[in-house]
């Protein structure tokens, strides 16, 4: 644009600037420039915090102070449990990290033939919850299936933990490769390190950390899981806390189990933290790392090592479910619109309320200190396992019925303690993606709306909320997926006749009818699917040098 | 106008801004110089009302707008500022983010105003680009449009243009300065960079640590600066502390002469530009470094190391033996007392 083409304003003026006289009154009710929102910020983010921590501080407290000596049959259920799920961690959270992270290692630093769709393909297993895969191989190799093979305790419960839970290693050491090691791998080769030097001695120690918490993390999964162990029948301690609970009426070992778990599940979470942290010690950004052309053999080894993995953990058991719900006959599926509507209606409610608490935390972790510790404590929530947060549920409500504070346990109290429950559970799931949302509104953002005349209402409602919606959006879709996918909780909490898909195809699997089961569960896992679909998505695009990287 | 008075913030017992007094104006553009850490933002963020004052005062068109006491809001001050950032609102595209500030107008009068001002900084047929498809010039100037459309009393600029390249910089260095001339709004414009302070500002002010050095139209600070650290701000500048007699200093390079009594402790100044070179005995030329239009030369005397800036092409080569010739109006002597 030339200068010459300026020409003199012609606009309207705006109103005259208000009357000194308002001005001095404005200056005088509002004494300094900044807003003052610290103790709103700290009330809301103390009850965030409340909110969050109180199913698990329940749990623990009650443990403590439970009646009730350990007999043997206790401490021997409390051995087995441990020993489970100890177990079960070793073998499946072994396998599921060495498979994570070798297949992360091979899509980020080698290129073979489909490279680019099995990068993107080795993510989708998460959608399925691991019951879903127990079911899955359960009807493929029990009685009457395709495959038979012994599959089931222990080594069952270990084999499909190794498919459902390897993504967690996958994603993390493949971000950690991404963020960490291309621009080192890319001076070790330029310092004359050939591709095995600059694999064992740059490529392994950078992503360790990241390859740590990724097997942290599936831990934790392995010891909060409920479906899968049961199903193949192996005594861990989530489901020694439901024999406890339920076979043998003993609550106060049920809780003293329920606060091993919650303990394990807060230093795991503790572990991934400071892995994370260390794995973020140069705090790069993603680019992706320089490959190494495979040879013709090596690269069809590694396509099929990636295949395999693939066809082992989605499509041959949802293949095969999906094969069996087409044998039943439609008069089932009367009966899952029932349930669909159910899951559907619970996981609105559950996500509405979640998200009330997710904004309130990142709205408060967004201007408090206090908040930072409501964001954690929500984290806390997050790691601990739905079964031992439900349990913690209903303590509660037993001392409150002691108390006389609340009758019998209604429908209305039930979905209450449920949904209290799944907001202590996923407020950090929702908190977490809302405070990256929040972060986009700089202080600059604020300032010149400010400038321009906008007061705080007309800023929350023109600039804050909607540069937050497509967050909280995002927000409110893995919040609403992940209560639909949850097993445990629900099953404990539910309303009386109340059946949800997770439920049923639980329910349905445990009577062995494996092929009705089947629909319910394919069900739970396509809603799984949306959100990696359409995040990963989003992630690759706003990645900087994606379209460069895609030569 | 703008007037501060002695206005002084701290942060955390150090004060950013210093008792520091400044005006503009009406209708003139001030230019805030100086390194970073210097306060000058903060400045602006105090005029602005982003920021409370800790001492002093503020007035706009003699309304007083920030004191200890009470500081007005920036939402009911009338000023206008275009952010480093620029700070568009993402979600609003360029005719959206022009139209923010003009809330009180009808629906109709507020689109037709905020499509002028687009059509003013030449954007017209960006009207509907969300600031993600714009380009970081494109941006600026949406930015330049959305602070100035609802008349602002007074127009801060914070570095605006210091994330583009040099040759967008100059074309939008004109456009904001045409823009301010047309509308004669008051401006304060922080930058680090003197050429741009040089070209674009009515008054210079140059700060440093918090505190006011000098202000002064631009060729008044180049040519009688206060101190050593005003010339240093408009340009390189050698130094030789030394004690004055026979009215003047002698350096390793010559002498500089000043008014300064006998005996007085001080430093001499001699800006870069303002030394000659022609072959002699002197000093020694240690290298040489083509700027374009002029070399910069480092010359040696006595085991000290001058900067020349001399035309190009006159400069003598890399070794040769020169005199070093100091054009008094380029030299300063200040009291070291």
């Amino acid at each position: 644009m030339s200068t010459a083409s300026y020409t003199p304003p012609r606009h309207p003026l705006p109103p005259p600037p208000p009357s000194r006289g308002r001005s001095r009154a404005a200056a005088k009710r509002r004494p300094v420039a900044r807003e003052s929102g610290g103790a709103l910020a700290f009330v809301v983010a103390a009850a965030a915090t409340l909110v969050c921590a109180a199913p698990g501080l329940a749990v623990i407290g009650m443990a403590i102070g439970a009646k009730g000596e350990m007999d043997a049959t206790a401490w021997k259920l409390l051995g087995d449990a441990l020993l489970g799920t100890i177990t079960l961690i070793a073998l499946g959270g072994a396998a599921a990290t060495v498979i994570g992270a070798g297949a992360a290692f091979l899509v980020s630093l080698c290129r073979f033939p489909g490279r680019g769709v099995f990068e993107w393909l080795l993510a989708a297993p998460l959608a399925a919850p691991a019951y879903v895969l127990a079911f899955g191989y359960s009807s493929l190799t029990w009685a009457g299936g395709p495959v038979p093979l012994p599959l089931t305790g222990i080594a069952g419960a270990a084999f499909v933990y190794a498919l459902a839970f390897y993504p967690y290693a996958y994603l993390s050491t493949r971000a950690a490769l991404a963020t960490q090691s291309a621009g080192a791998l890319e001076a070790a080769r330029m310092l004359g390190a050939g591709p095995r030097r600059a694999l064992i001695g740059v490529a392994l120690p950078l992503a360790r950390p990241g390859i740590a918490a990724g097997a942290a993390l599936i831990a934790m999964e392995i010891a909060a899981d409920f479906g899968a162990a049961s199903h193949f029948g192996a005594t861990t301690v989530t489901t020694g806390l439901f024999r406890a609970w339920y076979a043998h009426g003993e609550p106060a070992v049920a809780l003293r189990l329920a606060s091993v778990l919650l303990i394990a599940a807060f230093g795991l979470l503790f572990v991934e933290r400071w892995m994370r942290g260390r794995a973020r010690i140069a705090g790069g950004t993603w680019r992706a790392p320089p490959k190494v052309k495979l040879s013709a053999p090596a690269g069809l080894a590694a396509a099929m090592f990636c295949g395999l993995i693939i066809a082992l953990a989605f499509a041959a058991p949802l293949g095969w479910l999906a094969r069996l719900a087409a044998t039943r006959p439609a008069s089932d599926f009367d009966e899952l619109g029932r349930q669909l509507l159910n899951s559907f209606m619970l996981a609105g409610i559950g996500a509405a309320a979640t998200l009330l608490v997710s904004i309130a935390i990142a709205a408060a972790a967004r201007a408090s200190q206090a908040g930072r510790a409501a964001l954690f404590a929500a984290s806390a929530g997050y790691a601990a396992p739905g079964a031992a947060i439900a349990l913690g549920a209903l303590a509660l409500f037993g001392a409150a019925r002691e108390m006389g504070l609340v009758g019998g346990l209604s429908a209305g109290l039930a979905v209450f303690m449920l949904v209290w429950t799944y907001a202590s559970r996923f407020a950090a799931a929702g908190a977490q993606p809302i405070e990256a949302g929040l972060l986009r509104i700089t202080p600059s953002h604020t300032g010149a709306a400010r400038l321009l005349g906008a007061g705080r209402m007309r800023r929350i409602l023109a600039i804050d909320l909607p540069m937050a919606a497509p967050s909280a959006a995002a927000a409110a879709l893995i919040v609403f997926v992940e209560i639909l996918k949850e097993l445990p909780a629900t099953l404990i909490l539910r309303p009386f006749d109340f059946d949800t898909l997770a439920v049923i195809a639980y329910s349905y699997a445990s009577d062995e009818r494996l092929a009705q089961s089947a629909a319910p569960a394919l069900m739970v896992t396509a809603a799984g699917l949306v959100p990696i679909l359409l995040f990963t998505r989003r992630i690759d695009t706003a990645r900087p040098g994606t379209r460069m990287g895609g030569r | 106008m703008i007037r501060i008075v002695q206005a002084r913030r701290v942060f955390g017992g150090a004060a950013a801004v210093d008792e520091l007094s400044l005006d503009a104006d009406e209708g003139e553009i001030v230019a805030l110089l100086g390194p970073s850490g210097s306060g000058k933002s903060t400045i602006l963020r105090m005029v602005a009302g982003l920021e409370s004052l800790d001492g002093g005062e503020i007035r706009l068109d003699g309304e007083l707008v920030s004191s200890v006491h009470a500081t007005i809001p920036p939402e009911a001050r009338r000023v206008g500022m275009v952010f480093q950032d620029f700070a568009l609102f993402p979600h609003m595209n360029a005719l959206g983010n022009v139209a923010f500030g003009l809330e009180a107008l009808a629906r109709a009068e507020r689109e037709a105003a905020a499509r002028a001002w687009l059509a003013d900084v030449g954007l017209a047929a960006r009207a509907d680009a969300y600031p993600h498809e714009l380009s970081g010039g494109e941006q600026q100037r949406v930015a330049l449009a959305r602070a100035l459309a609802p008349r602002p009393r007074a127009l801060l600029l914070d570095e605006p243009f210091s994330g583009l390249d040099p040759v967008l910089r100059a074309e939008l260095r004109e456009t904001t300065l045409a823009a301010l001339r047309k509308t004669g709004t008051t401006a304060l414009f922080v930058t680090h960079d003197a050429e741009e302070a040089l070209y674009v500002a009515d008054r210079i002010a140059i700060l440093k640590r918090g505190k006011l050095v000098q202000a002064a139209d631009p060729r008044t600070l180049y040519d009688r600066p206060v101190s050593v650290d005003a010339a240093a701000a408009l340009g390189v500048v050698n130094t030789h502390a030394g004690v004055v007699a026979g009215a003047c200093v002698a350096s390793p390079f010559g002498a500089v002469t000043t008014e300064l009594g006998e005996g007085t402790q001080a430093i001499a100044a001699v800006r870069a530009e303002a030394i000659g070179l022609k072959l002699g005995a002197r000093a020694l030329v240690r290298d040489k470094h083509p700027q374009g239009a002029t070399d910069l030369v480092r010359v040696e005397a006595q085991g000290v190391v001058w900067r020349a800036i001399v035309p190009a092409r006159a400069a003598p080569e890399i070794g040769a033996s020169v005199d070093v010739v100091i054009d008094p109006a380029g030299a300063f002597v200040f009291s070291r007392e």
